[in-house]
């Protein structure tokens, strides 16, 4: 995996040595397991379904451009089951596309591959069938939607990973469903004034009939105002956390929220995807990834304190999401209201 | 430096500021659509005097309010809710319904949203000079806009738009008219909420606005004209009262239509099947759908399958399984003779059940004698509507209907009204004005039809005059066939050129714009013919021989494109009514009679501007070139038919004229022959002329066939002739979008039945298979006792066919251009710019394709010339049925005039056998009618007679092709006051005729 910034062999052995230190020391004074300051803000695209941007590490006064800045947005889109387009129940598909102001010095081919390699985490991680909502549905077996999440990022100086799945989580929370309404016509075996046709339109079809299958089906949009409902397994979307490895002794020092420099100076990352649902935490997905190599034994230890680190993110974004979805609409109504 | 700031709206307004909803397209697909929505503290409120508000434009409500309504002696201001504009167009439209009206942007929304056609009428209100309306952009103003709740219907949504904008004019006139301290308080105008939405009003009486009304109460406190505007309520009025459980006892006599979208659903999947539908002439309890999924056009049997469609209606019909398809009937059922004691106050009771047996009775009785090898049809039943095409109808008052106990009081009762057209069932309307409204032709509109009533409910328009004084008569006519004749508008007639009828050719000096690129013909030898009294002369013609010995031939047409231009709105006006419609003595203009008759008719001895076409011809009529040039013509005669005639067989005459004449006669002849050799048809249809006393009275004294004369065929055979090279030329220039006219050949089982009855009653055949066989085929016929039976042929053959179209050379495959009628590869109309917009829209293109001008864009793209061709399709068909009608109507008159004095008899020719009576054809009045028999009479369906008792002895059998004698007598309808032809046997004579 390329590394956004070049170092020389003696800067990364200061950096490598300074976050070494029995008390380490990091450029921007933070401790080890500290983040930058995160800003997060949901529906930013107006004619998206839900969309989140995400900043870390943004210096306060500077306008843009500074830290990682990632905007992610989801779109919903009929599909036909039928006419070969879909699946039956719905599809996700993520893409994150990296913008060349972000990552100057590469060329577009170099760039075209960092974007599939995060296109490939991302996409492998979320339309995974383990997190897949049950309303993609429209009408079964004939009509589903297909979801797309895209991540596009703006400006990274580290730690793009958490950044990315932050904005895919937040974007995801947000979206809304447009409520539908089926319509089906079934037809009547024999109407011509007989007796007989509230009884036969009234026995219950049998699952091997072919009159379900032959019903035809479309649908409606039960309130073309409202945006709809939200995706049914909300809380399910995983964070990420990146615990970038020091060394690869048996027992490994990790730290949070690496900077370029820091990404460009350690040898190895490994990056956890924690699902929490009240059923339970699940590891979505990990990865490693880096030149170093590490003892299978120190894993179960680095999961664990991984848990414990997408928890408390998880904690803090759950927080921040409620209290955008009341200053975008409460507020703004009681706004309205007071003039 | 001048500083640049970009005034963006922050985000976080989105809620207020942004108004987004989403959209199923067509297609399945669902998009979200955003609107931007910029509040603003300039809205005004129309009100004369007030000081608050920023006023642009004219101010339309009198400050004070109006005072007419009994409730309201301070004056009042009425706002109208969505429903209101809804149900009750017919009475907000009425002259005397004129209380200053506030209507909200909202409402107008809704109205559009709703339904285009009454959303029209409103703009036209809006515009209108007698009205007093302001539209009043209550979602754009700061203080009345409202921001949807979570979970709020979008009705709901409205509605509070609504109260809130009602509440803020309240407030709005206390500040117009503040109480001054010491001075008695002026008296305040009340802001009125008029809805019939019960929710509506309580949630407003709960918010504090204390004004609101039912629209029925608030008519009712107008006093003096209520009566009046009572009739324009629609039945739909009030039924948004709870109050009325009345209705949910009542048994439904019909299967609940679907909803919209199930049936829309089950059309895509092929479940349904989506058509007009089409009631059937004969039998009202009958009707057909043509569906693009049969060949033959699906049969709905009986009220209960036929459903609640009207003719005209789109609906959806679900078709049965092929055992139970059935042959139509041939059986008359006439609605009026079979319901006679229906009752129209209390025929949803217990009349009821009589009804349904005495008509399951009829239905049965065909089906047991239907015959088992007739062609069977698919059947099936209307489950669902996708369009009505109400419209207001004519119609009359069935007088039996009137309860006697009222016959003559001014209580309000109901009545039925029948339509004038037998395709419609009668429609059941209150009124007060019963009594004077019978004998009258009125105009009535179906509001609904509930699945618990037996007939359409409607209400009272206006009333068009007496029947069969000719003025109601002929608006009605108009009507009936949605012919648009109103006076010319203001903007229409600013489009004329301003020297209005002094307007003249300039004179030919260079650089003068009327003049460039074209030829000056002045000095040729130019006549035009047409039939007497021809005021709008289109067509001109000439010929002369050229020093090669061929010979040039021009024919000449109004150049109509030089005064109307495109787009502008005696364009779309003309583009809208597409045809001149003539009856017998009246003519229904496209254009403003000043074109028409005067600037662009070219009348002879004035200089004409005009567009020509000029061949050189070989003396055997073969076309060496044709060019086709703008000109300045001055036309040396206009003759009739007849004087060309009578000119050309002069032989003492010798000048130009006549010269001329003679030579287009003698190409014509060859032009024909070569045409008649190609296999055009020689089809024959039914005209007749009817004698008007004089201009004045224009009482119809007698009628005749119209005389065909050599020289019609002249200018006939001309025409051709430059319409199939305009064609040529066009569709070469504008392959895509080329305005060009066809005519299919027909499918050969249209003649299957006709071919049928001659091979059985005369031992003739048919040969259907081109355009020329069946023009030799139609030779063969003929019976040497009956001279007339090769055109009576002729006529059953034309009605086989299908009609001619116009379309748009980009829109259908090249090889289906042909013109079956005219045996021509290529057709259009060019030579009747004044009378047919087509030929307009011609003029321009071949203009285009000269290079005279450039093509306007809107002739350049292929849904805007199928969609005006769509429309002028429709007119044109339309127009045909109206002049026919108008004839009809005049024939009647003059059979009327004639019974009085001496009995009618006249010969006639069987064309159809019903089971209980004969279709007869007429031939020298050029009328068709039914003769009905009593009793059962034996009827062979397989070799199309009829057996009926003698009067004599024994038995007379009558077959298709007969020739037989009818009484013709001009009776009113009892109950309707319908002038209606019936027809009785004379000879041969039988017993029971009815």
């Amino acid at each position: 995996m390329s590394a956004t910034v070049s170092l020389s062999k003696s800067e990364k052995s200061y950096i490598r040595t300074a976050l070494g230190e029995l008390s380490p020391i990091r450029a921007d004074g933070r401790s080890l397991l500290d983040y930058r300051s995160i800003a997060l803000e949901t529906g930013v695209a107006s004619l998206a379904n839900g969309s989140a941007r995400v900043n870390i590490g943004k210096t306060a006064g500077e306008e843009s451009g500074s830290g990682t800045e990632v905007i992610a947005a989801v779109k919903l889109e009929v599909e036909g089951v039928l006419e070969g387009e879909g699946v039956d129940g719905g599809r996700l598909m993520c893409t994150v596309s990296c913008s060349p102001a972000a990552y100057p010095h590469l060329s577009s081919a170099a760039l075209d591959d960092l974007s599939y390699d995060m296109t490939i985490i991302l996409n492998q991680c979320l339309s995974h069938p383990s997190l897949h909502p049950k309303n993609l549905v429209i009408i079964p077996k004939r009509r589903s939607w297909l979801l797309t999440l895209d991540v596009i990022v703006l400006s990274d100086s580290g730690n793009v990973y958490d950044a990315l799945f932050l904005a895919a989580r937040s974007a995801l929370c947000d979206t809304k469903v447009p409520k539908t309404r089926s319509v089906q016509y079934q037809p009547k075996s024999n109407a011509l004034g007989e007796q007989d046709v509230e009884m036969s339109a009234e026995a219950p079809a049998s699952i091997f009939s072919t009159k379900e299958v032959k019903s035809t089906a479309d649908f409606e949009l039960a309130d073309y105002w409202d945006e709809g409902e939200p995706l049914d397994i909300n809380q399910e979307w995983p964070v990420c956390v990146t615990l970038n490895l020091l060394s690869a002794k048996s027992l490994p020092t990790y730290f949070l929220d690496a900077t370029s420099q820091e990404e460009a100076a350690i040898p190895l990352r490994l990056l956890l995807l924690f699902s929490f649902s009240p059923s339970g935490t699940r590891l979505q997905s990990m990865r490693l990834m880096g030149d170093g190599e590490i003892q299978l034994e120190s894993m179960t230890q680095l999961l664990e304190s991984g848990e414990n680190h997408a928890r408390k993110l998880f904690q803090a974004l759950k927080n921040k999401l409620q209290e955008e979805d009341f200053r975008r609409n409460q507020k703004a109504l009681a706004r309205f209201d007071l003039r | 430096m001048v500083e640049i700031t970009i005034r963006k709206r922050p985000r976080a307004e989105a809620v207020v500021t942004q108004r987004k909803f989403f959209k199923k397209t067509a297609r399945g697909k669902v998009i979200k659509v955003l609107r931007e929505r910029y509040l603003r503290n300039d809205v005004g409120c129309g009100i004369a005097g007030c000081r608050n508000c920023v006023h642009a434009g004219k101010i339309t409500l009198p400050s004070g309010g109006s005072t007419k309504s009994k409730f309201f002696s301070d004056g009042h201001f009425v706002v109208p809710d969505t429903n209101v504009f809804l149900a009750q167009m017919d009475l907000m439209e009425s002259n005397h319904f004129d209380p200053p009206l506030v209507l909200l942007q909202t409402v107008l929304e809704e109205v559009r949203h709703r339904s285009l056609p009454l959303y029209n009428r409103l703009r036209a209100m809006i515009k209108s000079e007698d009205k007093r309306i302001w539209v009043f952009y209550n979602e754009f103003h700061s203080e009345t806009a409202v921001v949807r709740v979570q979970d709020e219907t979008p009705n709901d949504r409205n509605d509070r738009g609504i109260r809130k904008a009602v509440a803020w004019y309240s407030s709005h006139i206390s500040l117009i008219n503040p109480t001054v301290r010491g001075q008695r308080p002026k008296p305040k105008p009340t802001v009125l909420l008029l809805t019939d939405d019960v929710q509506n009003r309580m949630k407003g009486e709960k918010e504090g606005i204390k004004c609101s009304s039912v629209v029925r109460k608030y008519v009712e406190s107008l006093g003096d004209n209520s009566s009046q505007l009572f009739d324009l309520l629609s039945a739909e009025g009030d039924e948004i009262e709870p109050t009325n459980a009345q209705n949910t006892t009542r048994q439904a006599l019909y299967p609940e239509h679907l909803p919209l979208s199930t049936v829309l659903a089950g059309v895509r999947g092929g479940h349904l099947h989506q058509g007009h539908f089409n009631a059937s002439q004969f039998n009202y309890l009958e009707g057909s759908v043509s569906t693009a999924a049969f060949s033959r056009p699906v049969l709905l049997i009986g009220r209960e399958n036929m459903n609640r469609a009207v003719q005209g209606d789109v609906v959806a019909i679900e078709v049965f399984d092929e055992k139970d398809w059935k042959a139509p009937v041939d059986q008359v059922i006439d609605q009026e003779a079979a319901l006679k004691n229906d009752d129209a106050e209390d025929s949803e009771d217990e009349g009821e059940d009589e009804m349904l047996v005495q008509e399951k009775k009829v239905l049965q009785e065909e089906r047991a004698t239907a015959q088992t090898n007739a062609v069977k049809q698919p059947t099936g039943r209307v489950v669902g509507i996708v369009k009505r095409n109400w419209r207001a109808y004519v119609c009359h008052i069935d007088s039996t209907s009137l309860s006697s106990s009222h016959a003559t009081s001014l209580s309000q009762q109901t009545v039925f009204a029948t339509p004038v057209s037998r395709l419609l069932p009668r429609i059941r309307l209150r009124t007060r004005q019963a009594p004077a409204l019978i004998g009258q032709k009125i105009l009535v509109t179906i509001d609904r039809w509930d699945a618990t009533s037996r007939y359409p409910e409607g209400h009272f328009v206006r009333a068009l005059g007496k029947v069969e004084s000719k003025e109601a008569e002929q608006e009605s006519l108009l009507l009936e066939f949605d012919v648009p004749y109103r006076p010319f508008g203001k903007a229409i007639l600013d489009c004329l050129p301003p020297e209005g009828d002094s307007w003249v050719v300039p004179p030919k000096i260079p650089n003068d714009p009327v003049w460039r690129d074209r030829e000056d013909l002045r000095d040729f030898i130019i006549c035009s013919i047409d039939p007497p009294g021809c005021q709008d002369i289109d067509d001109a013609l000439h010929a002369r021989r050229l020093p090669n010995g061929n010979i040039e031939a021009g024919v000449h047409i109004a150049d109509v494109s030089h005064f109307v231009h495109p787009e502008n709105p005696m364009d779309t006006e003309a583009a809208a009514r597409g045809t001149t419609v003539y009856l017998v003595d009246k003519r229904i203009d496209m254009l403003p009679s000043l074109l028409g008759t005067n600037l662009c008719s070219l009348r002879p001895f004035v200089e004409r501007l005009a567009f020509s076409a000029i061949w050189e011809l070989t003396p055997d009529a073969e076309i060496v070139n044709v060019r086709f040039t703008k000109s300045v013509i001055a036309s040396k005669c206009a003759f009739t038919y007849e004087e060309a005639q009578v000119r050309k067989d002069d032989k003492k005459l010798n000048d130009e004229l006549t010269e001329g004449v003679r030579l287009l006669n003698s190409l014509a002849q060859k032009l024909k022959a070569r045409r008649m050799a190609a296999g055009a048809l020689n089809l024959a249809s039914p005209e007749v002329k009817i004698h008007l006393e004089s201009a004045e009275s224009s009482d119809p004294i007698d009628v005749e066939q119209k005389k065909l004369l050599e020289t019609n065929s002249l200018v006939e055979e001309f025409m051709l002739l430059a319409n199939i090279s305009v064609a040529q030329k066009i569709q070469e220039t504008f392959p895509q979008t080329a305005v060009l006219r066809r005519h299919l050949p027909p499918p050969p089982t249209n003649f299957e039945k006709l071919q049928d009855i001659l091979l059985k009653r005369k031992g003739l055949t048919l040969d259907v298979s081109s355009s020329g066989a069946l023009a030799a085929s139609l030779d063969k016929c003929e019976d040497p006792e009956l001279p007339t039976f090769n055109t009576l042929v002729r006529i059953l053959a034309t009605r086989c066919m299908l009609s001619a179209e116009y379309f748009c050379s980009g829109s259908v495959s090249r090889d289906t251009f042909g013109h079956y009628g005219l045996a021509s590869p290529i057709y259009t109309h060019f030579t009747s710019p004044i009378r047919r917009y087509a030929d307009v829209m011609v003029h321009r293109q071949l203009a285009a394709s000269i290079g005279y001008t450039s093509l306007h864009a809107t002739l350049h793209s292929k849904q805007h010339v199928e969609r005006s061709l769509d429309v002028i399709n429709r007119r044109h068909r339309m127009a045909q049925m109206t002049g026919r009608a108008s004839v009809e109507f005049y024939v009647g008159l003059a059979l009327k005039g004639k019974g009085e004095k001496s009995v009618v008899k006249e010969e006639a020719f069987v064309i159809r056998t019903f089971r209980n009576g004969l279709g007869v054809f007429v031939s020298k009045l050029g009328i068709e009618g039914l003769v009905m028999f009593k009793g059962e009479p034996k009827y062979d369906a397989e070799n199309y007679t009829l057996t009926l008792p003698s009067a004599e002895h024994g038995e007379v059998t009558i077959a298709v092709f007969d020739k037989v004698t009818v009484h013709i007598e001009v009776e009113k309808d009892r109950n309707t006051q319908r002038g209606k032809v019936t027809m009785t046997l004379v000879d041969p004579p039988v017993a029971h005729t009815l």
